[in-house]
């Protein structure tokens, strides 16, 4: 469990209702189940959905919601503000 | 960081302000609703609104699903929380929501099993690590969360772990929008559309707001820098007398959205006839459960559920501060009865919620003087 968890609604931030995407870096792969071993700006690790995302490869660095990535940053190319 | 500190740059912010002070009228004031408890929070976290000049107003909306989960619907989930060798398992922000018997963090207080995940992954871990008990997750959110809801519940068939279920209070963003369009009180001038439910849904699903409702809608980043470029971007539309679907989140927001996540929830949900919004009523089409073919994952199948339905708190008026209509210092019980350590509404709950957001970072006395 992200021990983010466990600081619950009184945290700053919570994951549902902030509609939170946090950007993680995959480690490390379980192409069978789909599943990615990922590791976020803070270091803390966590198992990752990647089914939604396929293919995705170490090094990679994913937008991740409540367990499950659901876009690949290395995609997003017009991140400009201007 | 990168994705994060280019979109906090003050020289930036300031030039984006500066644009926006070009592009109002004098005389004419915007109401443009923020849609996600997010934004809402970015807003007030990073001051955005200090930067707009006095007739740009920011309302916000029902974009907090925590804030928008009925009283009835806690009271369900403690119920079945403490039926005998039940794990409840639920995200953070659910554990503090009032219903009307107390929240799940007491009924944790009073021996039901209830435990914080992160992901409903986590939830059928601990099915998997407790086979000998009934573990429940109770899936709340919008389009962002519902797909990680799916993917779970397919993994839990695949796994054939029979002793994980959902309780779905899974919700979508385009009714309760329809919903308030239609508000005879309420006067919206345009929205800043919600960031990452659009990256499941794409851009598509919001046209109807320009086409039917002749609004602007401009889908935004979390950022500071996301944000102040959506306000421009909308009053850029106005000053042209332009009516558009714009996306200033392209850079993780594709316009068709996620069709994988898009199929999956297909797959796995079906819409309810009708879901309670705390505040908004009964809305067609507006929730999810399980299909059919998943129905035995169905937690509502699978245990007792008393189905309860309880009248919003008369003091709170959580319902007004969704639509829009008030702003949060203007309840009756905003900061006096009503504080985060103590909510009455779920507005004040969730750190998303509108009220909470004003509380945290005090802007009930900022706001009188503005105002």
């Amino acid at each position: 469990m992200n021990p983010s968890a466990e600081a619950g609604c009184g945290s700053e931030h919570c994951i549902t209702c902030g509609d939170d995407g946090v950007p993680m870096t995959v480690l490390a792969l379980d192409a069978e189940r789909q599943l990615a071993l990922c590791v976020d700006e803070d270091g803390v690790r966590s198992q990752v959905e990647t089914a939604l995302v396929e293919p995705v490869a170490p090094g990679e660095r994913l937008l991740v919601h409540a367990g499950t990535a659901i876009a690949s940053l290395a995609a997003s190319v017009n991140g400009s503000v201007r | 960081m990168k994705f994060v500190e280019e979109f906090r740059d003050p020289e930036l912010g300031r030039a984006l302000a500066g644009e926006i002070l070009g592009l109002v009228e004098p005389g004419r004031h915007y109401k443009l609703m923020e849609v996600c408890g997010g934004h809402t929070h970015s807003i007030y976290k990073y001051g955005v609104d200090d930067l707009l000049p006095a007739n740009v107003e920011l309302v916000h909306g029902p974009g907090c699903p925590v804030c928008v989960i009925p009283m009835g619907r806690v009271d369900d989930g403690i119920a079945l929380a403490h039926q005998d060798g039940v794990i409840f398992t639920c995200f953070g922000d659910m554990v503090r929501v009032p219903g009307a018997n107390g929240s799940l963090l007491e009924a944790k207080a009073a021996g039901a099993d209830v435990r914080i995940v992160y992901s409903p992954l986590d939830a059928l871990r601990i099915a998997k690590q407790n086979p000998d008990r009934q573990v429940v997750f109770f899936a709340i959110g919008f389009e962002t969360t519902a797909p990680s809801t799916a993917l779970t519940v397919k993994r839990a068939r695949a796994e054939q772990v029979k002793n994980f279920s959902v309780m779905c209070s899974h919700v979508t963003i385009v009714p309760p929008l329809r919903a308030l369009l239609e508000s005879p009180d309420l006067r919206l001038d345009g929205f800043i559309g919600p960031g990452h439910v659009s990256t499941i849904v794409g851009a598509r699903p919001f046209e109807f707001i320009p086409a039917d409702y002749g609004k602007p809608i401009t889908i935004a980043g979390f950022e500071p820098l996301d944000i102040l470029q959506a306000i421009v971007m909308i009053l850029r539309q106005l000053a042209e007398g332009r009516c558009e679907v714009e996306n200033q989140y392209s850079r993780v927001v594709p316009y068709e959205g996620n069709v994988r996540a898009l199929e999956v929830m297909a797959e796995v949900f079906e819409l309810r006839p009708h879901f309670e919004w705390r505040g908004l009523g009964f809305i067609s089409h507006s929730g999810l459960k399980l299909s059919e073919a998943y129905a035995d994952l169905d937690a509502e199948v699978r245990f007792a559920v008393p189905g309860v339905r309880v009248a919003d708190p008369k003091a709170c008026q959580c319902g007004e501060v969704l639509k829009g209509v008030i702003k949060p210092w203007e309840c009756k019980v905003f900061g006096t009865a009503c504080t985060p350590e103590r909510p009455i509404g779920t507005c004040m709950v969730s750190s998303e919620g509108a009220c909470a957001a004003y509380y945290n970072f005090g802007r009930f006395a900022r706001e009188r003087e503005v105002v």
